[in-house]
C-alpha cells in the first residue's frame, strides 16, 4: 500500500509541474531561510560553551551607581586581592589586557590587534587548545609568547618551525614562542592572535595602581561557591582597598560577577572591547524565522488543499473501493510529509549554496556543524511539523468528501473552508506587511541618522590612532609636519574623535552640593576648531592665555543646562575633574551641542578640558586633492614611527561601524520580507488559477452573456484581493506599535509618517495584484465556446 | 441476496424537499441480471448508490445477504463493499496516474490481500479481459473500450458477489458497447449477481429481468425470456 502511495504522490507531482514547483519552491525557500537563522541562532548560544570549567567561570564587573550599564575593566590589584580575601570562594584569577603592538621576526613585521596579555594561567583557566606546549606551564616564563596556529605560520611558516624562536616586540622586548594554540574558534568572546604573560608588566603603574582600569579579571570561582552570597561579600572588599579612592574621587562602586556564557550578550561599549553578540537581534531573526515559516506552511496548506480537489475523483474511488478515511488521512499526510523531506532536502543545498553570501551578510564566521545532533533534529521536526500541520488540514478535509460527489467531479470547496482558506492568505499578507513596514522604517531611520546634523564636520576629516610608543612619543612632532602642510587645514590631539571614545569623569563644580557626572574630552587647543565647533558663550582655549592649559576649560549646553546654569552664567565658574586636576578650572566658554556620542544614545553634559589624554589625532583637510593629502599624512606619520604602518579611516565612516549592527538588521529585513512577499505570492498564484479553474463555466456564460474582458479580470481580482485588504487593515496599526517600539532604541527618531504605511500598502497591493491579475486575464481571454463546451 | 422494502430517499435544499426514492421495494436473489431503467431523475442513480453502500438511506429496510445495513457506519459499510461488490462506471473512473495494472490492483490492497498473490490475481483477470498487453499503459493512452475493460476488470478481480453498472456501454460506441455487455452476461453465468442501469433497450435485453422506475417507485417490471 505504502509502494502504491509513493507511486501515486511521484506521479501527481510530475503531472503539473508548474504547479509541483510553485508548491515545493515556497516551503524550500522557507526552510531554508529558517535553516539560516536556526545555524546563525546556535552559533550566538554556543559562544563560550566550549570551556570545560564554563560553568564556574566569571568576569568581574564594576557597577556605578547612577548608570545602566557596568564596566568590565579593573585594574591590576584587583585579582591578587581577590584570591588572597576570598580563597575558599576564589580558586583562580586570570588578568586579560587586550593589547596590541609591533611584532617583528628577521625582516617581517605586522601590527599585530589582537595581542592579550594575560596572567599565566590563561589556558588551564579556559580550555583553548594547545598543539605545543603545556597549559600549565606554557607562560611561565615572562618572556614567553604563545601564537595561534596561523599566526605561527604567518611569521615561520609552520608550527613546527615556530617554536623556540624569538619575536619582538615594539623593537625592545624578546620573547620566546614557547606554545601554538588552535586558533580561536568563532564562538569565543576572547578573541586572540598571540598571548605573552602579564608578569613583566606588574610594576607598571598602569598594572600596579588600584584606580588605572584597564584589563578585564576573570575569576574560577569554588565548586560549592554561591554567586550571589559572594557578590555580597565585595562592598566591604571595595571600602578595604578604595575606600580612600572612593571618597576622593566621589565615585561609588559596587562590584559583580557576569558568568561567562553571559559576557557574550552584554552590552558592547568602549568599556568592553571583546566580541559581543546582542540578543535583541537574535530575537528578531527567531521572529522573522517564525513568521516566515508559518507563511511558507500557510502556502503549502492552501496548494495541498486545492491541489487534493483536483484528486477528488482519485478520492472517491478509493473510498468507493473500500478505502476507509484514515486510509486517506495517512496517504495525504504521507504526502505532505514526503513534499516536506524533498523541500529539505533542497533547502541543505540551498543553504551550502547561500553560505558564503550569509557570512559576509552576518559579518563573522559561521560554520554549520553538519557533525552534530541539533541540525538534524531541527530538520526532523521541520518534516513532522510542517508535513503534519501543513498536510492535515487537506487530508482531513480530502477525506471527509461524500464518495458520490467526488465521482461527480462536482466537489466544492465549501464556505466554511473557503474561509479558512481566505484568512490563511490573511494571515501570510498580514506578515508579509508587517515586514515591509519594517523594512520601510529601519531603512528610513537609517537614513534619517545618516542624514542628521551632527554639529560638526564630518567630511574631509582624517582620523589616525595613536596607539604606539613611537608616534605617541613623537607626536608633537607629526602634528607640526602636517600644521606646516598647505593641503591640511588643522589638526587637533585629542582623547577620543566624536563618536569615540568619551569617559565618563566626577567634578566639583562651583555652587553645586554634589559630585557631578560627565562625558569628558581631553584635548588641545585646535579641538574647536578642528572638529568645527561653534561657541555660544565665552571664548574658545587660546595659546595667548598661558594658564589656559591648566585652568581653563569648556562645556556644552547640556553640561551647563545640567548644572543649572544660561551658557553665558557658566562661563567663569570653576569646574574640578576629581581624578585628574590638581587645580581648579575656569569655565571659559560653553559650545553648542554636537552629537559625540552614537545617535541611540541621548546627548549627554560634556567637558572638554586640555588634560593630557592623547589617543587620536583628527587632521581637518583642506579641500582639494584627497589622495595628496593622505599621502602626505602617511609621510609625516612615517617620519614619526617608521617602523610601524600607517593606518588612517575618514570620520564619516565612523558611521558604518557605529551602526554596523543596524545596517546588518536593515539588509537581513530586506532581503527577509522580500522572500516573504515572494512566497505570499506564490501562493496567491495558485489560488489565482485554482479560481480561474473553478469559475470557467462562470466566465464563459458571462462572456457569452456580453461582459467584457475587463469586467471579469475586475471581478476576479476584486474577490483575490479581498484577503489582501483585510490583511493591510490588520497589518498597519501592528506595524506602528512595533517600529514605535524598535526606533525607542534610538534617542534620535524618524517621526512615522502615514504614507509609510501607505507606500508599504500599495506595493503589496501591485505585487498581488500583478500575480492574481495575469491569472485573471488569462481566463478572461478564453473563448466562451471553449470554455463551455467541457460542460 | 438483496432485498429492500419501503425504501425512501431525500434530498432537501434550503427551499425544496425532492423525493428521489419513494417507499421503494425489491428483491434481487442470488445470480440475476437485473436492468433498471427510467427517465432522468427517476432516482435510478441514487438506488444504485443505496445499494452500493455509497450513500444510506432516510427510511426503510436494506438487507444484504440477510443482513439489515440500513443504518451501517461509514467504516462498516466501507469493509462490507469491499468484499462483496465491484463497480463499473459510464465515465470509468480510472486513476489517471496509475497503469492499468496498479488500477486493477487497487482493490486488492484495500482488502489486503498480499503482494504475490496481488500479482497473480491481476494478471489473471487482465488476460481474462484481454489486456494484458496493456497492463504497462496508463488509462489516457487506451481507447474507450479498453478501458471499460480495465474498469470491468477492477471491478472483479476481487471475485465481488455483486456488480452494479452504472450505464457501462453510455461512453462507448456500439461495437464496444457490445462487447462490454457480452463480458457483463459471461460474468452474470459464472454466477455474478449483476445490476446495471441503463438507458438502452438494446442493452437492457441482456438482463434476465427488467425494473423500471419512476419518481421514485416501480412502474413495471419485465422478466426477459
Amino acid at each position: 500500500m505504502f509502494k502504491n502511495y509513493l507511486k501515486i504522490a511521484y506521479r501527481s507531482l510530475t503531472k503539473n509541474k508548474a504547479f509541483s514547483l510553485i508548491h515545493i519552491l515556497g516551503l524550500t525557500i522557507g526552510i531554508t531561510v529558517c535553516m539560516m537563522i536556526f545555524v546563525y541562532i546556535m552559533n550566538e548560544f554556543s559562544v563560550d560553551n566550549f570551556h570545560t570549567k564554563q560553568k564556574r567561570i566569571y568576569r568581574v564587573m564594576r557597577n556605578f551607581k547612577e548608570m545602566k550599564e557596568g564596566v568590565p575593566y579593573v585594574s591590576g590589584p584587583y585579582a591578587p586581592a581577590l584570591l588572597n580575601d576570598f580563597p575558599g570562594d576564589i580558586k583562580q584569577a586570570v588578568r586579560v589586557n587586550t593589547n596590541q603592538g609591533l611584532i617583528s621576526f628577521d625582516n617581517k613585521s605586522f601590527l599585530e590587534k589582537k595581542l592579550y596579555v594575560t596572567d599565566p594561567g590563561f589556558f588551564d583557566l579556559f580550555s583553548f587548545k594547545l598543539i605545543k606546549g603545556n597549559a600549565a606551564t606554557v607562560l611561565k616564563d615572562p618572556l614567553s609568547i604563545v601564537l595561534t596556529e596561523t599566526t605561527a605560520k604567518k611569521y615561520f611558516g609552520s608550527t613546527d618551525k615556530a617554536m623556540g624562536k624569538v619575536l619582538t616586540l615594539d623593537k625592545q622586548q624578546q620573547f620566546k614562542v614557547t606554545g601554538i594554540s588552535k586558533d580561536v574558534p568563532p564562538n569565543s568572546h576572547i578573541d586572540f592572535d598571540m598571548v605573552i604573560p602579564i608578569t613583566s608588566y606588574l610594576n607598571n603603574t598602569g598594572f600596579n595602581v588600584w584606580i588605572n582600569n584597564r584589563l578585564f579579571t576573570y575569576v574560577l570561582l569554588g565548586e560549592h561557591t554561591n554567586k550571589s552570597v559572594l557578590e555580597q561579600k565585595f562592598a566591604p572588599f571595595l571600602t578595604k582597598y578604595m575606600g580612600a579612592d572612593m571618597q576622593h574621587s566621589g565615585i561609588k562602586i559596587s562590584l559583580s560577577l557576569t558568568a561567562l556564557p553571559d559576557i557574550y550578550f552584554e552590552k558592547a561599549s568602549a568599556f568592553d572591547n571583546v566580541k559581543h553578540g546582542d540578543k535583541t537581534v537574535v530575537y528578531i531573526f527567531l521572529c522573522i524565522a517564525i513568521l516566515i515559516m508559518l507563511i511558507a506552511c500557510i502556502n503549502f496548506t492552501n496548494l495541498s488543499t486545492i491541489r487534493a480537489v483536483e484528486r477528488s475523483k482519485e478520492v472517491g474511488l478509493r473510498k468507493v473501493l473500500g478505502a476507509h478515511k484514515s486510509h486517506l488521512v495517512l496517504q495525504f499526510i504521507g504526502e505532505s510529509i514526503l513534499l516536506t523531506i524533498v523541500s529539505c532536502i533542497l533547502s541543505i543545498g540551498l543553504l551550502l549554496i547561500c553560505m558564503p553570501w550569509y557570512k559576509e551578510l552576518l559579518g563573522y564566521k559561521l560554520s554549520v556543524s553538519w557533525n552534530s545532533a541539533p541540525i538534524y533534529l531541527f530538520l526532523v521536526g521541520v518534516i513532522l511539523v510542517i508535513g503534519f500541520l501543513a498536510g492535515s488540514y487537506p487530508a482531513f478535509f480530502l477525506s471527509a468528501f461524500s464518495p458520490i460527489q467526488a465521482l461527480k467531479g462536482k466537489l466544492r470547496l465549501g464556505k466554511s473552508g473557503n474561509f479558512f482558506r481566505q484568512s490563511l492568505v490573511v494571515v501570510q499578507f498580514s506578515i508579509s506587511l508587517l515586514l515591509i513596514i519594517g523594512t520601510f522604517v529601519i531603512v528610513k531611520q537609517m537614513d534619517f541618522v545618516k542624514g542628521k546634523e551632527l554639529g560638526y564636520n564630518q567630511q574631509q576629516v582624517v582620523t589616525v590612532n595613536l596607539d604606539n610608543d613611537d608616534i605617541f612619543n613623537h607626536r608633537r612632532l607629526f602634528k607640526s609636519t602636517l600644521e606646516s602642510n598647505q593641503a591640511i587645514a588643522s589638526v587637533s590631539l585629542m582623547s577620543g574623535e566624536p563618536g569615540g571614545f568619551h569617559d565618563v569623569q566626577t567634578y566639583e563644580v562651583e555652587g553645586q552640593n554634589e559630585a557631578f557626572k560627565s562625558r569628558s574630552e581631553f584635548a588641545d587647543f585646535e579641538y574647536v576648531k578642528t572638529v568645527g565647533l561653534k561657541i555660544v558663550a565665552g571664548r574658545d582655549f587660546s595659546p595667548q592665555f598661558s594658564t589656559d592649559t591648566t585652568e581653563a576649560a569648556l562645556i556644552n549646553e547640556t553640561a551647563a543646562r545640567k548644572l543649572g546654569f544660561t551658557p553665558n552664567q557658566a562661563v567663569g565658574k570653576w569646574i574640578k575633574n576629581t581624578v585628574r586636576d590638581s587645580l581648579k578650572r575656569r569655565i571659559i566658554g560653553v559650545v553648542k551641542d554636537y552629537n559625540f556620542l552614537s545617535l541611540k544614545e541621548n546627548m549627554d553634559a560634556l567637558v572638554i578640558s586640555p588634560s593630557d589624554d592623547r589617543r587620536v589625532a583628527v587632521i581637518k583637510l583642506k579641500p582639494g586633492n584627497l589622495n595628496n593629502a593622505i599621502a602626505d599624512i602617511k609621510k609625516a606619520y612615517a617620519q614619526a614611527a617608521p617602523v610601524y604602518p600607517f593606518d588612517y579611516s575618514f570620520l564619516d565612516q565612523k558611521f558604518d561601524v557605529t551602526y554596523k549592527t543596524d545596517i546588518r538588521q536593515k539588509t537581513m529585513l530586506t532581503i527577509f520580507s522580500g522572500l516573504a512577499i515572494f512566497i505570499a505570492c506564490l501562493g496567491l498564484f495558485g489560488l489565482a488559477s485554482f479560481t480561474a479553474v473553478k469559475r470557467t463555466k462562470e466566465i464563459g456564460v458571462r462572456k457569452v452573456l456580453g461582459s467584457s474582458v475587463s469586467n471579469i479580470l475586475l471581478l476576479l481580482s476584486t474577490d483575490l484581493l479581498k484577503p489582501v485588504a483585510i490583511a493591510t487593515v490588520i497589518a498597519i496599526p501592528l506595524g506602528y506599535c512595533f517600529m514605535q517600539a524598535w526606533l525607542q532604541n534610538f534617542a534620535y527618531r524618524t517621526p512615522l509618517h502615514w504614507w509609510i504605511f501607505a507606500f508599504a500598502a500599495l506595493i503589496t497591493f501591485i505585487i498581488a495584484f500583478a500575480t492574481v491579475g495575469i491569472k485573471s486575464l488569462k481566463a478572461a481571454l478564453v473563448n466562451p465556446v471553449k470554455s463551455l463546451r467541457s460542460e | 441476496m438483496i432485498k429492500i422494502t419501503n425504501l425512501e430517499k431525500f434530498y432537501r435544499t434550503e427551499e425544496v424537499e425532492t423525493i428521489a426514492l419513494n417507499k421503494l421495494t425489491m428483491e434481487v436473489n442470488t445470480g440475476e441480471f437485473v436492468a433498471i431503467m427510467g427517465p432522468s431523475g427517476c432516482g435510478k442513480s441514487t438506488l444504485l448508490n443505496i445499494l452500493g453502500m455509497l450513500d444510506d438511506p432516510d427510511e426503510g429496510s436494506y438487507m444484504f445477504n440477510g443482513i439489515e445495513i440500513a443504518h451501517f457506519n461509514e467504516r462498516k459499510r466501507a469493509d462490507l463493499r469491499k468484499h462483496n461488490i465491484g463497480f463499473v462506471f459510464q465515465s470509468f473512473n480510472l486513476i489517471d496516474e496509475l497503469t492499468v495494472f496498479e488500477n486493477v490492483e487497487l482493490p486488492l490492497i484495500y482488502t489486503g490481500v498480499s503482494s504475490a498473490d496481488r500479482v497473480k490475481r491481476v494478471e489473471e483477470v487482465l488476460d481474462k479481459m484481454q489486456i494484458m498487453h496493456r497492463r504497462n499503459h496508463y488509462p489516457q493512452q487506451l481507447s474507450g473500450g479498453q478501458q471499460q475493460r480495465v474498469a470491468i476488470a477492477r471491478a472483479v478481480v476481487n471475485k465481488p458477489k455483486l456488480i452494479l453498472a452504472d450505464e457501462p456501454t453510455g461512453n462507448l460506441d456500439s461495437s464496444n458497447g457490445n462487447d462490454v455487455m457480452e463480458l457483463l452476461t459471461d460474468l452474470n453465468e459464472q454466477g455474478t449477481t449483476i445490476i446495471m442501469v441503463t438507458h438502452s433497450e438494446h442493452d437492457a435485453r441482456y438482463s434476465h429481468r427488467i425494473i423500471r422506475l419512476l419518481d421514485g417507485q416501480t412502474v413495471m417490471e419485465n422478466i426477459m425470456v
